[in-house]
C-alpha cells in the first residue's frame, strides 16, 4: 500500500469532514473559474465590438468612450446629436446634393449614419442606411451574412434588419411587425416596421441591434429638428428621388428635409490611400475634426482599451482577488478539518510510527491528503464553475453579445489554479503535517 | 543458548516529572531473549513495562546502556534506521490491538508491510490472515470485526515482515476471559510455527505461567529500589 493510498483511506474514513471541507474548496474555486472566464468573454466582448469594419466614430462634442459605449456596444446615452451638414462633410460628390466632395471626403473610405434614441422592447433601434450592412464588416474582415431575409432597401422606408440576439429573444421572423418606441420602452410608439432580414449572429454587439431604415426613422414624431426661423430655404432642400424614393403618399411618405435631419454619429471607415497607413490618416482626421467645433472623433479601439485598463481590468482584478480570499478561506477549512481530526489521527501516527513508520512518511501521507483534497475540490470547482458559465451564458449572451458556455476558458488563470491550490493546500497542511510529524508515539499508543 | 534476539545491558530510563525531578523507571542491568523463546514478563501497574517494550523496540531512547535487536546496538542508529529496524525485525501488538479504523483486514496488514519493504505482498497478507482463521473477513474493516477477530487481524499484522520477535503489550487485558486463551494459544502457537521470538508483557498470572519462561520486572529492574 503506497502513502498516496494510506492518504486517500484517511481520507475515506473522515468522509464528511473531508466532503465539506472539498466542497467548501469546491465553492471558492467555482466562483475563481467563473470570474476568470467570464471576465475574459467580457474582455472578448469588448474587444469583438472595438473593431467592426471602422475605425472612427464621430459624434457630438463630450465623452469620447461614452460615443463609443453608445454607437458601438449599444449601451449609455447618446451624447447629443451631430448636423447634418457636418455628416455631409464626410461623403463623397456623388453622394451630395450639391456635387461637391465634403471637406472630410479623401480620407474616408465609409462613412455610415446612425440614429439613435428609439427602442424596441429593451433593445436599442439604430436608424441607418444601407450601407450599414453592405459596406461595412466584421472587425476580422468577414461580410454581414443574413440568417433570412436581406438587408432593407433605400427605398423601403419601414424596413428593418433585427441582430440574431433579438430576433431569438422576441421570436421575430422575416416579415413581421414591429413598432419602436421613442426615448424608452414606455415611450410613444412610433409607426411598424417590417422585417427585412435576420442577420446571422456574430458574437458582436450588433447582434443586440434592431436596426431600421433612417428614412423611416426621420419620419417618426420627435424625430426632425425644429427649423428655427431663417432656415427656411434650406428646411426645403428635399433628398433626390433616387436617393430616398418617397412619392409624397401614405405608404410612401416623402423624405425628411434635410436641414429638420441630425445624426447621433457617423461610423468612419477611413481611405488607404497607396503607401500610407490608414491608422496615420485615422490619427490626422481624428485631430483635424477634435480641432473644430462640429464634434469630436473617437477610436473604438484606444476607448476599449482606456475602458478596460481604468474600469475592467481593476474591477476583474478586485473580483479575481475576492475570490481567492474565498479558496484561501476555503484552504483554511483543510487547515480547520485535519486540526479538528488531530487527536483521531495521533492515535492513527503513533500506530503506523509503531509499525516502522518513519515521520517523513507520516508528513508526507499527511500532505498528500490535503493535496487529494486540493485537487478533488479543486476539478470539481472547475466543473462548476464552467456549469455556472453555461448556466447564465444565455445571459451573457443577450447582455454582452458574445457566447459563453460550459467550454469557454480562461486557459493560463485555469492553468495556475491548479499548482496555486496544490500550494495552498500544502501550506494550510503544514501545520497539521508538521504535529504529525512531532507525534509522542509512546504516548498515545 | 541460540543467538539473542534481544539484549539489553546497563539499560537506564527516567522522565522529567511536574516538579522537575526525575523519575527513575527502568534500571535494567541486564535481559536477553533468544531466536525463538517465548517468555512471560509480569510487573505492576506502573512498574514500567511498557516502557521497557517501548525501549526494546526503539520507539523510546534510553538515557544509558545498550539494547540490541538482532545484533544491532539500536541506541546508535538515528530514529529513522530504528523505525527501519522496528519495521523489518520485530513484529508490536498492542493491548488495544491499534488496527487502523479506516482499513481493512489485510490492508492493516498491508500498511505493516509498506513501512518495512515498501512492496507489500498482498499474498503474503491474505495467507497469513487465513492462518489466523480470517480468511473470510479480509475486507471487513476493524468495527465490522468482533474483539477476538481484531486480535488475530493484529497478531497477523505482527507477522507480516516476518520479524525475529513479537513484543505484545498485554493481549489479553481488554478482552473477557473465553477470549484471553484463544489470544494466548494463537500467539505462542503462531509463534511457534514461524519460528518468532515472544514476548508478553501481563499483570495477569493465569497468562503468564502458561509461558515456558516467566519474568517479573521488578525481579531485574532495580528502578524504584530504595
Amino acid at each position: 500500500m503506497t502513502l498516496f493510498g494510506i492518504a486517500w483511506r484517511n481520507i475515506r474514513q473522515r468522509l464528511l469532514t473531508s466532503g465539506l471541507t472539498a466542497l467548501s474548496l469546491a465553492l471558492g474555486v467555482a466562483l475563481v473559474v467563473a470570474t476568470l472566464v467570464i471576465g475574459g468573454v467580457v474582455r472578448d466582448a469588448f474587444a469583438s465590438g472595438s473593431g467592426l469594419g471602422y475605425n472612427l466614430i464621430v459624434g457630438a462634442k463630450g465623452s469620447p468612450l461614452q460615443l463609443v459605449l453608445n454607437s458601438v456596444y449599444l449601451v449609455s446615452k447618446p451624447i447629443e446629436n451631430i448636423s447634418w451638414d457636418f455628416y455631409q462633410e464626410f461623403l463623397p460628390a456623388d453622394t451630395r446634393s450639391d456635387g461637391t466632395a465634403g471637406r472630410f471626403a479623401g480620407s474616408v473610405a465609409t462613412a455610415v449614419p446612425i440614429c439613435m434614441g428609439d427602442y424596441y422592447r429593451s433593445f436599442r433601434v439604430v436608424g441607418t442606411n444601407t450601407a450599414y450592412f453592405d459596406r461595412l464588416s466584421l472587425g476580422d474582415g468577414r461580410s454581414f451574412s443574413f440568417a433570412g431575409g436581406r438587408n432593407f432597401r433605400a427605398q423601403e422606408f419601414f424596413g428593418g434588419v433585427l441582430g440574431s440576439t433579438v430576433a431569438a429573444t422576441l421570436g421575430l421572423s422575416v416579415g413581421d411587425r414591429f413598432a419602436p418606441t421613442h426615448g424608452a420602452d414606455d415611450g410613444l410608439e412610433h409607426d411598424p416596421f417590417i422585417v427585412t432580414g435576420i442577420l446571422a449572429r456574430t458574437d458582436t454587439p450588433v447582434d443586440r441591434g434592431v436596426y431600421v431604415n433612417m428614412e423611416g426613422f426621420y419620419l417618426q414624431e420627435g424625430h426632425a429638428r425644429p427649423v428655427v426661423a431663417g432656415e427656411s430655404a434650406a428646411a426645403s432642400e428635399m433628398p433626390a428621388p433616387d436617393q430616398a424614393g418617397g412619392s409624397g403618399t401614405a405608404s410612401h411618405p416623402d423624405p425628411l428635409p434635410f436641414a429638420q435631419r441630425e445624426v447621433t454619429a457617423i461610423l468612419v471607415e477611413t481611405a488607404s490611400p497607396a503607401g500610407m497607413p490608414a491608422e496615420l490618416l485615422a490619427m490626422g482626421l481624428k485631430t483635424t475634426i477634435n480641432e473644430g467645433q462640429a464634434g469630436q472623433a473617437a477610436e473604438p479601439v484606444r476607448e476599449i482599451r482606456t475602458l478596460l485598463d481604468l474600469f475592467v481590468r481593476p474591477l476583474e482584478l478586485l473580483l479575481l482577488l475576492l475570490t481567492t480570499l474565498v479558496v484561501i478561506v476555503s484552504a483554511i477549512g483543510i487547515l480547520v478539518s485535519m486540526v479538528g481530526s488531530s487527536l483521531e489521527r495521533s492515535r492513527d501516527v503513533a500506530v503506523m510510527r509503531a509499525l516502522g513508520a518513519r515521520r517523513s512518511h507520516v508528513l508526507t501521507t499527511v500532505l498528500l491528503e490535503a493535496v487529494l483534497l486540493a485537487v478533488g475540490g479543486g476539478l470539481a470547482g472547475w466543473l462548476l464553475g464552467h456549469g455556472i458559465v453555461a448556466a447564465i451564458g444565455p445571459l451573457i449572451t443577450t447582455n454582452a453579445g458574445v457566447s459563453a458556455g460550459f467550454f469557454s476558458a480562461a486557459p493560463l488563470g485555469e492553468l495556475l489554479l491548479v499548482p496555486f491550490l496544490v500550494v495552498l493546500a500544502v501550506l494550510a497542511a503544514l501545520l497539521p503535517a508538521l504535529a504529525a510529524y512531532r507525534t509522542d508515539v509512546a504516548k498515545w499508543l | 543458548m541460540t543467538d539473542p534476539v534481544i539484549l539489553l545491558e546497563n539499560v537506564r530510563k527516567s522522565f522529567a516529572m511536574p516538579g522537575g525531578e526525575r523519575a527513575d523507571v527502568l534500571d535494567v542491568p541486564g535481559f536477553v531473549l533468544a531466536r525463538g523463546e517465548q517468555a512471560a514478563l509480569e510487573g505492576t501497574s506502573g512498574s514500567g513495562k511498557s516502557t521497557l517494550l517501548h525501549v526494546i523496540s526503539g520507539i523510546m531512547r534510553p538515557d544509558a546502556g545498550r539494547v540490541v535487536v538482532a545484533g544491532t546496538d539500536i541506541t546508535r542508529l538515528d530514529e529513522g534506521r530504528r523505525d527501519r529496524l522496528r519495521a523489518d525485525t520485530l513484529g508490536l501488538v498492542f493491548q488495544q490491538f491499534n488496527l487502523l479504523p479506516g482499513f481493512t483486514a489485510v490492508e492493516n496488514v498491508l500498511v505493516a508491510m509498506s513501512f518495512a519493504t515498501g512492496k507489500p505482498d498482498r499474498a503474503r497478507a491474505t495467507a497469513l490472515l487465513e492462518a489466523v482463521g480470517l480468511g473470510h473477513r479480509l475486507h471487513h474493516k476493524p468495527a465490522e470485526l468482533s474483539i477476538g477477530q481484531q486480535q488475530r487481524v493484529a497478531v497477523a499484522r505482527a507477522l507480516a515482515n516476518r520479524p525475529l520477535a513479537i513484543l505484545a503489550d498485554e493481549p489479553t487485558a481488554s478482552i473477557d476471559a473465553a477470549h484471553q486463551q484463544q489470544v494466548v494459544d494463537l500467539l505462542r502457537n503462531t509463534c511457534t510455527e514461524h519460528g518468532v521470538a515472544l514476548l508478553v508483557v501481563t499483570h495477569d498470572p493465569d497468562v503468564a505461567r502458561q509461558f515456558p519462561r516467566r519474568l517479573r520486572l521488578e525481579d531485574f529492574n532495580r528502578a524504584g529500589r530504595s
